[in-house]
């Protein structure tokens, strides 16, 4: 399944996963405190240079992945630009998407696997509360794996539904979509077993 | 008249087995020593074949009597059936369990006690084995319908099982792609034990097993067998539709 | 040692749920089939909920969670979902994922999936309410109300606004929602009907 890595390679791909995501944390926890404007220009200055430098097609992924955030800010510009309280709105907004960025920056660079060793090494403590390891793994796999098959599924139904009815697709389709979840775990399960269990 | 089961240690034993859901019986009283290479399975669908899969695998118990693999229980016995008992599905989505190829394949030999790194090696070996080693790194979705059906068998025979079961693996192949498998079944060394509705499937077994409503209809040499199985079910074809609601 | 909750022997699907089958397995498998259920729900995009308006069903699969699986169970499903969102998979509607989320105003309601599940399932498994009933109020109560709190306060805390004006902006959304929370309803009583072995919020 595609992962939100990039796969134009850079030279943080090659940083533990561990130390980015401490990283990212001491990061965003000093965004969060910082106050003064000009600081904070020099912080998102120097995040978008680090884009820049890991490649344009990087940058551009970069830039297409906070595009979901332009709603909220016309309303932050909405609203601040009634009250007058431009630079307070500048700061919330600006913060907000140097924030991201900071966070994508990790997610781009860090490969799937690597994510879920983190996981599993920071879970294994609760493995005396009965999270087996093993379990973990298996229930990402599965998701990672199930995902589109349902979706496939879905998509199958649709097309039923649609050659029986002239109305749109509405809200029903749910319910088989839901069933056939149901019964791939039943099944799903029986196939584990069959290969020795959990 | 009958030895005591733990002294037939090699192979399948049932005695007396039974299969109940909800108290309506859907296997009854089945004594059998399956201990031939090539066993085949016909019936009608509700005749209890897929259950009958399923308690040889030990994924259900037995409601009655008892059900012994090499002189264990196989559904209490579980790690021990790993390496005795490898069962295939019909459908391949419904026994992949991993995204990938690899990860399909290592899960088994995990499971058997393998660390990452001696699973990864036997993986590679087992792809070489079968010229597939350009699997390796795919993702189960991008394979055909019939590469699927493929990988579970590379699942089932990582495993090194002494017994695969096989609950209608032809179903909804193309032609191309049921030959291909029936060659690669016949290769196997291993005891198969296969449901079909294709007769000519198993036509050359050395012993065929007719299930009807739970019970052993019949019980020996395929050719005969089948061509009882095949007039009884012309005869059946002929007859207009069951409309009896039996639930 | 807790009562299990996977009967042996199943109901009125003869053949189809031979029993048996290990806690565990059922367990994990049930959590991530649901899990691939929210995401499924969010990527299809052909959905449309209300007559014409395309909402995203998304939701409504967090809710599915907890009336269907129960509130242990629904909240681990919506725990993994946002897990591997967290991991970087694009599973939110819009394809959206990854680290940027949690920073993000939606914060909130995504943190909010795994609580409103629990609280929808709790809901289901201690009332005595028909089903489909008790679904209707779990999925309004953990779906709408308790999810909402969530996304509010996220919504509040990152765009530097009150509580109030934060809940106006998704003022919108909640006619929509509270329709989801009575379809919530009807498929979990539909799926009780066809499953009732599988829905485990009423063992």
């Amino acid at each position: 399944m595609l992962t939100l890595t990039s796969p134009f390679e850079t030279p943080l791909h090659r940083v533990a996963a561990g130390r980015k995501l401490l990283g990212l944390a001491v990061l965003s926890i000093g965004l969060f405190a910082l106050q003064d404007p000009w600081t904070f220009f020099l912080v998102g200055g120097l995040v978008a240079t680090v884009y820049l430098a890991c490649g344009l097609g990087f940058a551009r992924f970069g830039a297409a992945m906070l595009r979901p955030l332009w709603p909220f800010l016309v309303i932050l510009g909405l609203w601040h630009g009634w009250t007058g309280a431009w630079a307070v709105g500048l700061m919330i907004g600006g913060k907000m998407l140097v924030a991201v960025a900071l966070a994508n920056l990790v997610t781009m660079t860090t490969r799937l696997e690597d994510m879920i060793d983190v996981v599993e090494r920071a879970a294994s403590p609760l493995a005396r509360f009965g999270l087996q390891p093993k379990m973990l793994a298996v229930a990402i796999a599965l998701v990672i794996r199930f995902t589109p098959v349902l979706m496939d599924k879905a998509g199958q139904l649709g097309q039923a539904w649609r050659a029986r009815s002239a109305r749109r697709v509405n809200w029903r389709i749910v319910l088989p979509i839901s069933l056939m979840a149901l019964d791939d775990a039943e099944r799903v399960a029986e196939a584990i077993r069959a290969r020795g269990g959990i | 008249m009958s030895t005591p089961l733990s002294q037939s240690i090699d192979g399948i034993a049932l005695q007396g087995a039974g299969f109940d859901i909800v108290g309506k019986s859907i296997l009854s009283n089945l004594t059998l020593t399956l201990s031939e290479q090539r066993i085949g399975i016909i019936g009608r669908n509700g005749s209890g074949k897929s259950s009958f899969l399923r308690l040889v695998a030990g994924l259900v118990a037995p409601s009655h009597g008892t059900v012994l693999v090499d002189g264990l229980k196989p559904a209490t016995d579980r790690k021990a059936m790993l390496s005795r008992i490898g069962i295939l599905f019909q459908n391949p989505d419904h026994q992949i369990i991993f995204p990938t190829v690899t990860e399909e394949l290592a899960f088994g030999l995990r499971q058997k006690g393998m660390d990452k790194a001696e699973a990864a090696q036997a993986v590679v070996a087992l792809l070489a084995q079968h010229g597939r080693s350009h699997w390796a790194a795919q993702a189960v979705t991008a394979l055909s319908q019939g590469q699927r059906h493929f990988l579970c068998l590379l699942a089932v025979l990582a495993m090194e099982p002494g017994t695969i079961l096989l609950d209608e693996p032809f179903a909804g192949l193309d032609l191309p792609t049921q030959n291909r498998l029936t060659r690669a079944l016949a290769a196997l060394p291993q005891r198969l034990i296969l449901i079909t509705h294709d007769p000519k499937a198993i036509a050359g077994y050395d012993r065929v097993i007719w299930l009807e409503d739970g019970r052993v209809r019949a019980d020996g040499a395929a050719g005969p067998i089948i061509a009882d199985f095949t007039a009884e079910m012309a005869r059946l074809g002929e007859a207009d539709a069951d409309t009896d609601l039996t639930f | 040692m807790t009562p299990s909750v996977w009967p042996r022997l199943y109901g009125r699907e003869v053949g189809y749920n031979e029993g048996g089958t290990q806690l565990m397995e059922k367990n994990v498998t049930y959590i991530a089939l649901f899990a691939a259920l929210i995401a499924v729900l969010g990527l299809v995009p052909q959905i449309s909920l209300a007559s014409g308006v395309p909402i995203t069903a998304q939701s409504l699969g967090v809710m599915l969670c907890g009336t269907v699986l129960g509130a242990k169970r629904g909240f681990l499903a919506a725990l993994l979902f946002v897990g591997l969102v967290a991991l970087g998979l694009p599973l939110l509607s819009g394809g959206r994922g990854g680290l940027g989320v949690f920073a993000s105003p939606t914060v909130g309601f995504v943190i909010g999936f795994p609580i409103a599940a629990f609280v929808a399932g709790f809901i289901v498994e201690k009332t005595r309410a028909a089903i489909g009933v008790a679904a209707f109020g779990g999925a309004l109560i953990g779906g709408v109300l308790v999810l909402y709190l969530f996304g509010i306060t996220g919504m509040a805390l990152i765009l530097g606004k009150s509580w109030v004006a934060a809940s106006l902006l998704v003022t919108a959304y909640i006619p929509g929602d509270l329709i989801k929370a009575g379809m919530a309803g009807f498929i979990t009583q539909g799926l009780a009907k066809l499953r009732p072995d599988a829905v485990l919020s009423r063992p």
